[in-house]
């Protein structure tokens, strides 16, 4: 993210500021020379004379500048280095009485950026005050070899005044042209940068076809994870063959983390479904066991929830995001580990929701939680990536397999917290 | 209890707060006489500046229309001299602007790193590492910006201004009058683009944030927009924010531009009404063409601070609510302050090492991690603490060493209230031990002599490293005990690191050791050499090991089973095993179902 707006600010300064102080000093040029010129070409000359040694100063001091600030960000990286180390290890700081050291090491960080810091400024404030004195010298020149000029009747007074002018309106342009060329440089970096992200896409999706494989049912709807052809099927058809939208309408998915936006709960339930009405949203709600309780809400449904809304607890969230898959009243549900950050209490009350909710429905439920299995028609055990056993809860148990080792370890479980 | 304020926070107030530059005042104290050799600075440099267009006046009227070369090259020489004093000068101001900016904002930084390393525990829980960060190093140097382009810059500029005015006057209060008559259109202009580039740019903050909350909240959401097919419908939403955004920012830029062009165009006119005016009255010979020379280039003067102050005053603004932040971190008194003076006591004591006696405790309102939890550590007993995950063991090492606080019950160490210790000799006598813990930037050798104060002499340094089974591979580190460590220092592995960790705690030889054992495992031959290391560390010590896994605890004198916040259980290994509760069941669970 940080790069995306560096990179992006660095090309709007290109085509904002850089842009226009480019045009704006070929135009400053073109017009106070042809001007100046036109007056007097001797006295260009020598007007102009000191500005080839001032922009190869500015240059040069330039040159400095950049040095000393990258010195500078340098002692900075450290700094912060040294405060996050003892901030995020502040347990042990605390642990070993450490304070005084951390402070004594961060005073040393910290003395060193004061010093690069000052060093830059020494130099900075030599740059500042170049612009006036190439205004200065611009018209000191113009004075003592205009002024003989005009003494000498070869110039009016008026051309004199007007020459001042244009040095003038010259300086700013004369200055700003090593930074504007700069500025220029960075952004055509960050725009060849941006070009390469913006042009990467395509390639991406190509790579990741290969893991399709491996992935389990419910990532095959999601188009980065695509399953390679003829391996997943949906009611007899191949999902690579099937349109998006029409695997959405068939499979309702339920993810592990019930992720809400900061929006109101029936556009987090809808997420943009224009088809899905109040009375659908209200159907769902219900179905996913979260309706009364968002009745409660001061707003109901157009509560907004998440970071700038309501906190909801993990087990609402995990409703929401259930009733969200049930508004499009699909004929298969797909629930991954619902009950994976909820505790005991919460899992029985989802528990009871599914039975319920797989009225006339197919359900794939993948879950560690052996006592939610139990609920299944079938279960079908992997490991490693693949399936070991498959049968009823009771058959599994008595097998001796995998499974029911994995049932003892979850009885001992709840035997521990029963205690 | 309030926070330190949010990254986000798009709060952007008054450009000046007595309040606050009050305390940057007092912050500046310290650097008072810079402060005054800048005051000193500004008046001269005004008039050196104001010096350059009178010179030009005196050149054209007493030298150039008199044809006097002499003079003139005089004049030219005084020209330069005045070139150079005035470099000289702005060298100055702007280098001590910097140096009282660089310096005031070294002391903050070092004030708000002290104050952090003063606050307790708990406040780190709610408040994330990057914003502290930004507090120390970002906001810090707004406040410096104020000191070099805000609040003196505004002196510096009104200075000159009236000294323009002055000069003007001084030489011709008719042409002065008459150049002055624009002065309320500019103020006018000013003031209402101000006005407007104000709201706009508080527009844009608020637009921005938006923007961000949403990119930040689709990335989080990724999967679930995808999973939804909902691309397109995000995209619309992320292309609305955006062109606000951009709509926002147009209108801000818009402003300041119509700002700095009006001032321009007004300044063209007063030039313009000068010409004619003073034009006229040159034909008239009431001005000599000189003075209008010199009026022309002091009317440039007059109108270049007012067109440059939106900049000053958005940095004032930032610099404000910047330094609003800082010192609400700094007024943040700190939860835990040591105001016992109990040390260890010097004869053997007969209370227990360390004691908890009905302690009550929640890291939040009344999620209590420990109901009613009592325990007790004799002297020169080995005691394990086990129970299942989440329970609040690591919670009672922090209780010990007074990271935390206890709401209702005490916590004993030699039988005097933690309240009543001194906080760093407590933390002397209960040494907690992090055997996962990081490595600090530096070499080996200032790893392990951490928090110890003095030289450690070299062969104490050797036997705890052999003791902690480290000094195979510290021998195999190309610079041994001087080999750098941490971020940019030499790979340690998992293993290697709980080695040090264990030799860093034999360094530091607390009276009453609390290991806070790794919870991570590591391979077979490094499990081998940690249980050997750590039975050198606890041989012959008080300590009580706040185990993660059971394999390690067997040979303890006691084992305690913390659950549901007291001691369950408690027992020697045997007796545990033997009763068939939930010790038993804990060690077939660690077991695994491979076992089961």
């Amino acid at each position: 993210m940080s790069r995306a707006s560096s990179d992006v600010a660095a090309v709007r300064s290109l085509v904002g500021f850089g842009a226009v102080s480019l045009v704006g000093t070929v135009f400053a040029f073109a017009g106070a020379l042809a001007a100046m010129l036109a007056a007097d070409p001797w006295l260009t000359l020598w007007a102009l004379a000191p500005y080839p040694a001032l922009v190869l100063l500015a240059k040069r001091f330039n040159a400095v500048v950049n040095q000393r600030a990258q010195a500078t960000q340098e002692q900075l990286g450290v700094l912060s280095a040294r405060v996050q180390e003892y901030i995020a290890g502040m347990s042990v700081v605390r642990a070993y009485t450490l304070e005084p050291r951390a402070s004594a090491d961060f005073a040393s960080a910290n003395r060193e950026y004061l010093r690069r810091s000052l060093a830059l400024a020494r130099t900075q404030a030599s740059f500042a005050p170049l612009m006036g004195l190439i205004a200065g010298v611009g018209t000191l020149v113009l004075l003592w070899a205009g002024g003989k000029a005009v003494v000498d009747g070869r110039l009016s007074l008026g051309a004199l005044v007007a020459f001042n002018g244009y040095l003038a309106y010259l300086t700013w342009p004369t200055i700003a042209l090593g930074w504007t060329l700069s500025i220029v440089r960075r952004g055509l970096t960050s725009m060849a940068r941006i070009q390469e992200i913006t042009g990467a896409r395509s390639d991406e999706r190509e790579e990741q076809i290969g893991l399709g494989t491996t992935m389990p049912l419910s990532t095959s709807m999601r188009p980065l994870w695509e399953p390679a052809p003829g391996t997943v099927f949906v009611g007899e058809r191949d999902v690579t063959r099937l349109p998006r939208g029409a695997l959405r309408v068939m499979l309702g998915y339920v993810p592990q983390e019930g992720f809400l936006f900061s929006r109101s709960i029936a556009e987090n339930i809808t997420l943009g479904r224009e088809d899905a009405d109040a009375a659908r949203v209200r159907e769902a709600a219900v179905a996913a066991g979260v309706a009364d309780e968002t009745d409660g809400f001061l707003a109901g449904f157009d509560t907004v929830v998440g970071e700038r809304g309501l906190t909801l607890s993990g087990g609402q969230r995990q409703r929401v995001a259930l009733a969200r898959a049930l508004v499009g009243r699909p004929p298969i549900l797909v629930l991954d580990d619902p009950f994976a950050s909820v505790d005991a209490s919460k899992e029985e009350e989802i528990a009871g929701n599914l039975r319920a909710l797989a009225q006339g429905r197919t359900v794939l439920l993948m879950t560690h939680r052996l006592r939610a299995a139990q609920l299944a028609d079938r279960v079908v055990v992997l490991d490693a990536g693949r399936v070991v056993e498959q049968g009823r809860h009771e058959d599994l148990v008595g097998a001796r397999g995998l499974y029911a080792r994995l049932w003892r370890v979850q009885q001992l479980e709840e035997e521990i917290a029963r205690a | 209890m309030p926070d330190v304020g949010h990254e986000f926070d798009d709060r952007l107030g008054r450009a000046f707060d007595r309040r606050l530059v009050a305390r940057l005042w007092h912050a500046a104290r310290p650097h008072r006489s810079l402060i005054a050799a800048s005051l000193v600075l500004f008046p001269l440099i005004s008039a050196v500046e104001l010096a350059q267009p009178y010179l030009m006046k005196v050149a054209i009227d007493n030298h150039i229309l008199k044809a006097d070369w002499l003079g003139l090259t005089w004049i030219v020489a005084l020209y330069v001299g005045v070139l150079v004093l005035l470099y000289a000068l702005h060298w100055l101001e702007a280098y001590l602007m910097n140096l009282t900016g660089q310096r005031v904002i070294h002391d903050l930084r070092a004030a708000l790193f002290g104050h952090l390393l003063r606050l307790e525990a708990a406040f780190f829980d709610r408040n994330p590492v990057g914003r502290l960060m930004t507090r120390v190093l970002g906001d810090v140097e707004a406040v410096s910006e104020a000191f070099t382009s805000g609040l003196f810059a505004v002196v510096a500029d009104v200075i000159t201004l009236a000294g323009v005015v002055g000069v003007m006057l001084w030489l011709d209060w008719h042409l002065a009058l008459v150049t002055f008559s624009i002065v309320p259109a500019l103020f006018v202009a000013a003031g209402y683009f101000r006005l407007r580039a104000r709201d706009a740019y508080r527009r844009v903050r608020q637009r921005l944030a938006h923007l961000n909350g949403l990119l930040q909240e689709s990335l989080q959401g990724m999967a679930v927009i995808q999973l939804f097919a909902r691309e397109r419908y995000e995209a619309e939403r992320f292309r609305e924010a955006n062109g606000a955004y951009h709509r926002a920012v147009f209108a801000s830029t818009s402003y300041d531009f119509f700002l700095y062009a009006s001032v321009e165009a007004l300044g063209s006119i007063a030039v313009a009404v000068l010409l004619w005016y003073g034009g006229g009255e040159i034909i008239a010979g009431a001005v000599s063409f000189g003075v209008l020379v010199a009026f022309i280039q002091y009317t440039n003067r007059f109108f270049l601070p007012i067109r440059d102050l939106g900049a000053k005053y958005t940095v004032m603004q930032s610099a404000m609510a910047s330094s609003e932040r800082i010192f609400g971190l700094l007024d943040r008194p700190p939860a835990i302050v040591s105001v016992g003076r109990a040390t260890a006591r010097d004869q053997e004591s007969r209370a227990p090492a360390v004691e908890l006696q009905g302690v009550w405790f929640a890291y939040e309102d009344e999620a209590w991690v420990l109901r009613d939890c009592s325990l007790s550590v004799a002297a020169g007993e080995r005691v394990a603490l086990v129970g299942p995950t989440g329970e609040g063991k690591s919670t009672i090492a922090r209780l010990l060493n007074r990271s935390y606080e206890a709401q209702r019950g005490r916590v004993l160490v030699d039988g005097v209230d933690v309240r009543e210790w001194n906080v760093a000799r407590l933390r002397r006598h209960v040494g907690i031990i992090f055997q996962d813990t990081l490595l600090f930037t530096g070499t080996v050798e200032e790893n392990l002599k951490l928090g110890v104060d003095g030289a450690v002499a070299p062969a104490d340094l050797a036997r705890a490293v052999e003791t902690a089974r480290a000094a195979a591979f510290v021998a195999a580190l190309p610079r041994g005990l001087d080999e750098a460590l941490g971020e940019r220092g030499a790979n340690v592995s998992h293993g290697q690191r709980q080695l040090l960790a264990i030799a860093r705690a034999l360094v530091y030889n607390p009276a009453v050791l609390v290991l806070d054992e790794a919870t991570s495992s590591v391979d077979a031959e490094s499990e081998a050499l940690i249980r050997e290391a750590m039975s050198g560390l606890l041989a012959g010590r008080t300590s009580l090991t706040i185990a993660h896994r059971l394999s390690t605890v067997q040979h303890a004198d006691r084992i305690l089973v913390l659950h549901r916040g007291r001691i369950h259980e408690e027992g020697s290994h045997a007796a545990l095993l033997r009763r068939g509760g939930l010790y038993a069941r804990l060690t077939e669970l660690q077991a695994g179902p491979s076992a089961a």
